[in-house]
């Protein structure tokens, strides 16, 4: 029988087993963070085997285990579970590695609980018993992992729900369910007469609700523009649009609120259609900022027009090593709306010249900003 | 009734009593010696650090509101040393029975709280108004780019046409700015937290990347203002060094157009001219000099950043200008220019100053040294062997291995950089 220390350490072992699979396949196998894991597992399963041997230190606890006497199987939904977790890591293989990983997580859950239960089942032929010592066995884990399955699957559905209303649907949604959670608790919490049933009843029925709902979004997909992001790439580093906005929705999802200011080297300003710059200690407009070489520099653009605008930053033009044709260097913000904000920050090695000449834009508004690089 | 030799009685008593009179008598003239040390330096008169000489209206706020916190930190010091004096020595522990213990007295209570309080209004009211009056910027008349690496200073000077600056400027070693004017610095760091301080013009700021911190100075004559970096920066932090050049104003729109003025490659077949290929070969790696130009007519951008940890190396551009070099810690000019430039009279000193270094003028034992080995002349993680911490990248100048014919070449070469 398993004693309560062993238990812990056979939970952290099996913890450690599963962190370090995942880690290994989705981070990086040869990772410092890989070695911890499969040490962690070495451990956890070093300190377990130890507190099974000397029965946690307490030798009246083996007085309590009862010799087998006879085999005493119960009906048991764990082969049904075993069996979907194969099917699922068979499907997961032919699909996507989620599935696979889903599929791995049903079919060991499937499989230690199926164990254990057979193994409780022969203690002795007493089922109560045999329940008592399933329960002592990896009772400790049940709840958690109900609890997480539990709490997956609802982060899982009301993200799919979130993802596919509109904007401000979703901050509706959320406020209404978060008010309803808080009122129910409130509730239940004072008013000792709605335990029961009908708590039961509120709660299944919300269950149902969350369930029907995620899997009619999960089906119906994200909302259009999210589509469109993932689609067009926006979700890329890489990802620039410095000219004609391209896309539909991606320069309006921008954060316009910047809370660095004594971090800026200049402020460049759009308005009336015409751009300005102002260096940080000279409140003056000024044609040129100077930009020191080799640094990271932040530039702050503020938008005082009613269109949306976005700043450039032209670098010149160079080569590209791999396609060998001469490219525009340079990047942007995103777009601001009016007295909105954006931030640029730049660190250019080179320092620039007559030839290559550096400078602030701003399409669609008037002059330009000189950049120099000493 | 024994017999008691007085002799011994006596030796017996020097070897108990002697040594510990004579090791307080150590004790004591050590504090003393000490003690008159310290006192004595605050009479030395080649200070140029001396924060209790400013030397223009910034370091001047500083000082006024020294001369009122000091004063009242000092007596309330010499009373507060007294009065702990005299409770040590008069209630020290001599075997006497313990003496009444009372719970305090509200009317000493009540005195020791609202006098400290209203010492510290008065200090706190001028404090802060020291504050802010440094920190105004609204009337700012030049900007200077400071930006601080291991273990150097690069000054750069924006394009300001009210300054006759029409082009920026790159320096390094020796910020220089017209008098009566209010400069404002803009510091900010490559590498690691610096601190900039000419303690005659204004207090320190410390310089830390990616913030830019704003310093304002200014210089009531012409002169040198020295300053340290007062921030550990690691291995050459005490080599940090700087100074501040005041010239008036005319002869600040001199070294403006001084610094402005085009390249001028020496003439072919010249030591400087040969000197100019091993700068070319050997130094334009990190070092760029405006205008220098290849073989093929090409301008030679320098790329410090695959080469130098913090991604800098000093602009040697119009270097003879200069009186300094490697962060301020060598003079480029001997003990007797140097010393004929500090000295100068105010009036005089701009001229001076603008001379630059002649070939008569130039320290030429410290540069040649520095070029044939700079890392033992500065302590600088240069070793190439030793580089696995910052990526292949060096903190300093390494050592590069210059002949010396190659030496005789770039001295050449550099001294035709005015």
């Amino acid at each position: 029988m398993f004693t309560p220390g062993s238990k812990y350490f056979l939970g952290l072992t099996g913890l450690s087993l599963v962190s370090a699979v995942l880690y290994t396949i989705f981070v990086n196998p040869s990772d410092i963070g890989a070695v911890a894991l499969f040490g962690l597992l070495l451990a956890g399963a070093l300190v377990a085997g130890f507190s099974l041997f000397t029965r946690d230190g307490d030798a009246e606890t083996e007085a309590e285990a009862v010799e087998a006497a006879a085999y005493a199987p119960t009906p048991s939904f764990w082969p049904i579970v075993f069996a979907l977790g194969a099917a699922v890591v068979l499907l997961g293989v032919a699909t996507h590695p989620i599935v696979f990983v889903l599929g791995i997580a049903v079919l060991v859950g499937g499989g230690v609980e199926w164990t254990i239960q057979d193994w409780a089942e022969r203690a002795s032929a007493d089922a109560e018993f045999n329940d008592l010592v399933r329960h002592r066995a990896i009772g400790a884990l049940d709840y958690p992992g109900l609890a997480a399955v539990g709490l997956g699957v609802i982060a899982y559905f009301f993200s799919r729900i979130m993802l596919a209303a509109s904007k401000d649907g979703a901050s509706v949604i959320f406020i209404v369910v978060a008010t309803a959670i808080m009122v129910f608790a409130f509730l239940v919490a004072t008013k000792p007469t709605l335990r029961g049933k009908s708590v039961a009843l509120v709660v299944t029925a919300g269950a149902l609700l969350l369930a029907v709902a995620g899997v009619a979004t999960a089906i119906s997909g994200e909302r259009s523009e999210l589509v469109e992001y993932a689609e067009a790439d926006h979700y890329s580093k890489t990802h620039r649009e410095c000219g004609e906005e391209e896309g539909k929705y991606y320069d309006h999802e921008a954060n316009n609120t910047v809370s660095l200011r004594s971090a800026v080297l200049a402020t460049v300003f759009v308005e009336d259609g015409k751009i300005r710059a102002q260096m940080i200690g000279l409140e003056k407009d000024v044609d040129t900022i100077t930009v020191p070489r080799s640094n990271a520099t932040n530039i702050l653009f503020r938008n005082l027009d009613e269109e949306d605008h976005r700043l450039v930053v032209n670098l010149g033009k160079a080569v590209n090593d791999e396609t060998g044709k001469e490219e525009e260097l340079g990047t942007c913000t995103q777009l601001a709306g009016k007295n909105q904000e954006q931030v640029l920050t730049l660190n250019i090695k080179k320092p620039s010249s007559e030839e290559q000449g550096y400078s602030f834009t701003v399409p669609g508004a008037e002059g330009e900003i000189k950049v120099v690089v000493p | 009734m024994s017999h008691i030799d007085p002799v011994l009685t006596k030796e017996k008593a020097i070897d108990t009593v002697t040594p510990v009179k004579s090791s307080r008598r150590r004790i004591v003239t050590a504090l003393a010696g000490v003690s008159a040390t310290v006192f004595l330096t605050g009479c030395a008169t080649n200070a140029p650090q001396d924060t209790f000489v400013p030397k223009g209206p910034n370091a001047k706020i500083i000082d006024d509101l020294n001369m009122i916190v000091f004063p009242i930190a000092g007596v309330v010091g010499v009373i507060v040393l007294a009065l702990a004096t005299y409770i040590f020595m008069k209630f020290r522990d001599k075997g006497q029975a313990i003496p009444a213990q009372s719970h305090g007295k509200p009317y000493v209570e009540i005195t020791l709280t609202i006098v400290p309080a209203l010492i510290l209004t008065v200090v706190g009211v001028f404090t802060f108004r020291g504050i802010f009056d440094l920190a105004e910027t609204k009337d700012t008349e030049l900007i200077i780019n400071v930006t601080g690496q291991q273990w150097w200073w690069e000054y750069d000077y924006p394009v300001q046409a009210d300054q006759g600056i029409s082009q920026p400027i790159i320096s390094s070693g020796q910020l220089v700015i017209p008098v009566g004017t209010k400069v404002l610095l803009r510091e900010t760091s490559r590498d690691v937290i610096h601190s900039y301080w000419i303690p005659a013009l204004n207090g320190k700021k410390d310089a830390v990347p990616g913030r830019i911190h704003l310093l304002r100075l200014e210089a009531d004559e012409p002169g040198i203002y020295a300053g340290q970096c007062t921030e550990f920066c690691g291995l050459s932090h005490a080599n940090m060094r700087m100074e501040a050049v005041a010239l008036s104003k005319e002869d600040f729109a001199k070294w403006v157009a001084g610094q402005q003025k085009a390249y001028t490659a020496p003439a072919a077949g010249t030591l400087a001219a040969e000197g100019e290929t091993t700068f070319i070969n050997q130094c334009s790696r990190c070092h760029q000099v405006n205008g220098i130009k290849d073989a093929n007519g090409k301008p030679i951008i320098s790329a410090p950043d695959e080469n130098v940890y913090s991604g800098a190396a000093p602009n040697l551009s119009h270097l003879m200008s200069r009186n300094t070099f490697a962060g301020a810690m060598f003079d480029l000019v001997n003990e007797e220019c140097r010393a004929d430039v500090w000295n100068a009279k105010s009036e005089e000193f701009g001229a001076k100053y603008l001379a630059g270094v002649s070939e008569d003028c130039l320290n030429e034992k410290d540069l040649r040294a520095w070029l044939r080995n700079a890392p033992a002349m500065k302590p600088m993680y240069a070793d190439p062997s030793n580089l696995e911490k910052s990526n292949g990248l060096y903190r300093g100048m390494p050592n590069l291995g210059l002949t010396e014919d190659d030496i005789d070449k770039l001295v050449a070469y550099l001294l035709t950089l005015k």
